[in-house]
């Protein structure tokens, strides 16, 4: 079935919508303002109250329709359900992927830093929903001073008991341990997250066996993204309902826009999901800068596809209706960017990105994206050539879908898709394709 | 019976299956890889073996195969390639290679494409040449040209990893067949993989050497000329050397190998499949002995120290032997001579009337490991134990020979001296007929009569390992002097036949004077008079293979090239 964007936003009456990831509350990231604020108290209900069994807390969060929050979308309480049933000899784990290195991404570190408790929370009740006795929260390694901000508080919640063995005097018990990343891009790559944090070099693992099969150390694991651990507890809190209602309707809930580039207030918005983006540009992030005009938009974060002014009419922020306006969801990191954008700078930038990061195991991506940059690099020279431009698409599709992971397909999809769509800046770039032997162009005087 | 469809083929299977790569693989359907090898597990990193797999459609309700209007079953193939090194086989599957899909033709050819942008392309100078599976599957799957126009990647080249492996980073593909060697089969964690995207290559961690005693099985795995030996590195073209099937001898494994031989000297060993002995593997140290099969060879037979004809040495030790009284003759049997050997000095003792032969043993204890090396540094102890031969004990022998017991000390490749079984002095008033392999050997300058005996390399015969495996030996280079046996199995055993233009084995100057065994040691038989006709090693074995029940079954013929089981000793004893 096609959606075709309406033009309405999906987000009702957003600008009244109360923020519950980060509610303007003074020192939330205090464990006692957070207590304060009613914080664990939602915890301490599922282990106390007989109505949430761990396949209860389960069956809430899928009704919830909650959508993973880390640039996939799988949904959530599905996710959970992958893991094997309870085998006490089996070691299982869970895993909180706050390794955030995409460009244009920088949502989870607001969390970490203004709420780390609720992301605390939302992984002791999926610990619990799945039975789980230790969960990792892997940490971008660059976010140094968060992790210390994070440990400090993890103490915290130690000597209040929440964590721990027999928490509360029930028989759960969790331990949450904090890991410092590695310090690559591909390391947020679940599978290779796993290799990174079982102390090896990072490679991405080939799938099937999924990470609920075969996980860290070979163990049934659940891997899960910040925020989407932080939706957890409200879902909870106030019902599987209440969030299903908010936002778009197949990809609903409070989410985390991260807003950047040529407006006038850039940063980390909370809203629902399935909000117009010119509101996000317009109203939410105060206009675009000096009063320029809009000329592109990548809605999540570097990888997505890129979006022309033109092609935003009406589009809203969640996962189907990205999809048919020729986009993706992703983390929600959007990059805005003007008519004075030099898009051809842009592109080189971003290859000279997936370059760096491409871990080196699989040949298409390896090469690739080294040859990806070598071109548009050219071309921004001026010293590109008209068939470059299909030379590059041509080695888009060499590489999409060809690789262990996606990174190679997030390599080739801004570089497809900014040429399809900026292709007259792109030509204005280069030098006509000339006839060989042909090259005596130039006027003699 | 489960079945799986391949190209429009149907094949049926049972039971547990490896991947589908390997399956193919066993059925002669050649699909394109890389970083795949049996032993190791399959990263799918090179992304070369991709298919199209898919599997028939079943109806949503009932479970059955749907079937279109001609009756055919419907398959639903994956939107995506998949790496066949990495997929499992089930019922029903089934495969496009690039035999059938043109779009598997073109993905494997893309991904050539990918490979060989920042490859070096310097065949020309490479070792790996000749034999390269990158060059190999290029020429056959790769592209006609390249797009690329920028400058390759440059990366260190010639580091030294360990004593004995040489990399050059920018002809790696990163395929980690070595770094998993070093994880998975060794275990000696001595390489990874350092830095990222295109500038990633193997190397070792900080403060360690690439120095475990099985390094050099990374150079056979590498399916580039990264890796490379430091002992063999810019000495012969593939092309230009001959390779033989064979065992090393270096200890009691008797591990598989091909001996590459060029102008009738040995100059690489690598591991030949046996997946009932050392599997794909070999030892550093099988690797590197090969130096004593062209260097160190003595120039002919002597007599009392002057070089003489084979005739006068048979003369010589005939006369020495047949003028003593046969207890007073000590025979040595060798654990580095072949079964067919030791059981000709048998038969000689026995027409002599003395007691069977005995053999030094080559224990060095500590020396071995529990994988390809034996504590035994000799290749063939079990089949002299075989033969019914016992060790001779140093404590014993030096003091008979000292007391003036014996008179006579006949030695069959092998050195009493260097081992410590006696001394020099202890050989004085001792007349000592030799066969020996170098001239290095320690005993040789107070023999009375020495025949220089061919070594593995040069002869024909059999070796039981440390499990009691027996296997042959072929030659792989010539011995000076037509023998007509050697000489028909020389072409029969080489993989090329009868080597190659610019190998040439019969080049007079490398041919050394030596021979067998199984001709020395019945040509003093017959200078003395008995009756011992110089067979070949064949008809000796199959005469062994039915008379001793120690070495049932081991003819020629069933020993073929993966030898055989032998039987217990213990159960016929």
């Amino acid at each position: 079935m096609e959606v075709k964007p309406t033009g309405q936003s999906k987000a009702g009456d957003w600008k009244n919508f109360q923020r519950v990831l980060l509610p303007p509350v003074k020192d939330l990231h205090k464990l006692e303002v957070y207590e304060a604020e009613g914080g664990y108290q939602t915890f301490r209900d599922a282990l106390s109250t007989a109505k949430w069994t761990p396949p209860a807390v389960t069956e809430e969060v899928q009704q919830s329709v909650l959508r993973g929050r880390g640039g996939a979308g799988f949904p959530c309480g599905l996710k959970w359900t992958f893991m094997p049933p309870v085998d006490e000899n089996v070691p299982r784990f869970l895993c909180c992927n706050a390794d955030e290195s995409e460009p244009g991404t920088f949502k989870d570190r607001q969390l970490m830093e203004y709420n780390p408790h609720l992301v605390f929370e939302g992984i002791l009740l999926a610990c619990y929903a799945m039975s789980i006795k230790t969960a990792y929260i892997y940490v971008r390694g660059e976010f140094a001073d968060w992790i210390t901000h994070m440990e400090a508080e993890l103490e915290k919640v130690y000597a209040k008991g929440y964590v721990g063995q027999n928490i509360l005097g029930s028989e759960f018990s969790t331990e949450i341990v904090i890991h410092k990343g590695a310090g690559a891009y591909i390391c947020g790559e679940e599978s290779s997250l796993m290799d990174s944090l079982e102390g090896k070099r990072a490679y991405p693992r080939v799938k099937p066996p999924f990470p609920a099969q075969k996980g860290i150390w070979g163990y049934p694991t659940t891997i899960n993204n910040v925020e989407t651990l932080a939706c957890v507890p409200l879902i909870l809190r106030y019902g599987g309902e209440w969030f299903s209602q908010i936002g778009a309707e197949r990809h609903p809930g409070p989410v985390l826009y991260g807003i950047s580039g040529h407006v006038n207030r850039p940063g980390v918005y909370e809203y629902p999901t399935g909000m117009l983006i010119t509101d996000l540009i317009e109203q939410v992030a105060g206009g675009m800068r000096n009063g320029k005009k809009l000329k592109a938009v990548v809605p999540g974060g570097s990888s997505t596809p890129i979006l022309t002014a033109a092609m935003i009419d009406g589009v809203t922020m969640d996962a189907e209706t990205l999809r048919d306006a020729g986009s993706m969801m992703g983390t929600g990191g959007m990059l805005i960017m003007d008519e004075d954008t030099d898009i051809v700078a842009w592109l080189r930038r971003v290859t000279h990105f997936y370059h760096h990061e491409s871990c080196g195991q699989c040949t298409p991506c390896r090469e690739g994206t080294g040859w990806l940059e070598n071109i548009v690099s050219r071309i921004e020279e001026g010293e590109g050539n008209i068939r470059d431009l299909d030379l590059l698409v041509d080695l888009c599709s060499q590489m999409e879908g060809r690789t262990v992971c996606a990174l190679a397909d997030a390599a080739a999809w801004p570089v497809r898709y900014t040429i399809e769509r900026f292709r007259e800046e792109f030509e204005a770039r280069c030098r006509p394709s000339l006839v060989p032997g042909a090259e005596v162009m130039e006027t003699v005087e | 019976m489960a079945k799986i469809t391949i190209d429009k083929t149907i094949f049926e299977f049972e039971g547990d299956q490896p991947s589908l790569l390997q399956f193919c693989l066993d059925r002669e359907i050649e699909l394109p890889h890389f970083c795949y090898h049996p032993a190791m597990s399959a990263p799918a990193n090179c992304r070369q073996c991709l298919v199209e797999i898919g599997n028939p459609e079943r109806d949503r309700e009932t479970g059955q195969i749907m079937v279109d209007e001609e009756g055919n079953e419907v398959i639903r193939f994956f939107p995506k390639l998949m790496t066949s090194c990495s997929e499992n086989i089930s019922d029903g599957l089934v495969v496009r290679t690039q035999r059938s899909s043109d779009l598997v033709r073109r993905a494997q050819k893309d991904n050539l494409e990918f490979l060989l942008i920042n490859h070096p392309l310097d065949c020309p100078i490479c070792d790996q040449a000749g034999h390269c599976p990158l060059q190999n599957q290029a020429y056959k799957y790769g592209p006609e040209g390249s797009r690329f126009e920028f400058r390759k990647v440059s990366k260190p080249k010639h580091i030294r990893l360990g004593p004995r492996v040489v990399l050059d980073a920018e002809r790696c593909i990163n395929c980690t067949r070595c770094t998993r060697f070093t994880s998975e089969i060794s275990k000696s964690h001595q390489l990874t993989i350092v830095e990222r995207s295109v500038k990633n290559y193997p190397m070792t961690p900080p403060g360690i050497e690439f120095d475990e005693p099985y390094s050099m099985n990374v150079i056979d795995i590498c399916p580039v000329g990264a890796l490379t030996s430091e002992d063999f590195r810019f000495k012969a073209r593939v092309w230009e050397m001959s390779s033989t099937p064979s065992i090393t001898t270096t200890n009691a494994k008797g591990s598989n190998c091909y001996y590459w031989v060029k102008d009738n000297r040995v100059l690489k060993i690598t591991p030949r499949t046996n997946m009932n002995v050392n599997e794909f593997w070999l030892a550093d140290d099988d690797r590197l002995d090969y130096e004593r099969f062209n260097d160190d060879r003595p120039p002919g037979p002597t007599v009392d120290g002057e070089a003489s004809s084979w005739e006068d040495g048979y003369a010589r030790a005939a006369h020495i032997l047949g003028n003593v009284d046969g207890n007073r003759i000590a025979f040595l049997g060798s654990a580095h001579a072949s079964v067919e050997d030791n059981y000709l000095l048998a038969r000689l003792a026995e027409k002599l009337g003395t007691a069977a032969p005995m053999y030094i043993e080559h224990v060095e204890v500590g020396s071995g490991d529990d994988w390809l090396r034996t504590d035994d540094r000799a290749p063939n102890a079990s089949g002299c134990a075989r033969l019914g031969f016992t060790v001779a004990d140093a404590d014993l022998f030096g003091p008979r020979l000292k007391g003036g017991e014996i008179d006579v000390l006949y030695v069959l490749e092998d050195d009493p001296v260097s081992t410590g079984l006696c001394t020099s002095d202890d050989l004085h008033g001792v007349s000592v007929i030799l066969h020996h392999y170098n001239e290095s050997n320690q005993t040789l300058p107070l023999a009375t009569v020495s025949l220089p005996a061919a070594t593995v390399v040069e002869t024909v015969g059999t070796f039981v390992n440390i499990d009691g495996h027996a296997q042959r030996v072929r030659p792989a280079k010539a011995i000076r002097g037509v023998n007509r046996t050697l000489a028909m199995e020389i072409g029969r055993s080489r993989a090329d036949q009868h080597g190659t233009p610019f190998d040439r084995w019969y080049n007079e100057e490398n041919l050394i004077n030596c021979q067998p065994g199984w001709v020395s040691v019945p040509g003093v038989a017959n200078a003395l008079g008995l009756d011992m006709p110089t067979t070949n090693p064949k008809a000796i074995m199959a005469e062994l293979a039915s008379t001793n029940s120690a070495f049932e079954g081991a003819t020629y013929s069933a020993m073929g090239e993966y030898g055989i089981r032998l039987s217990e000793i213990g159960e016929t004893v």
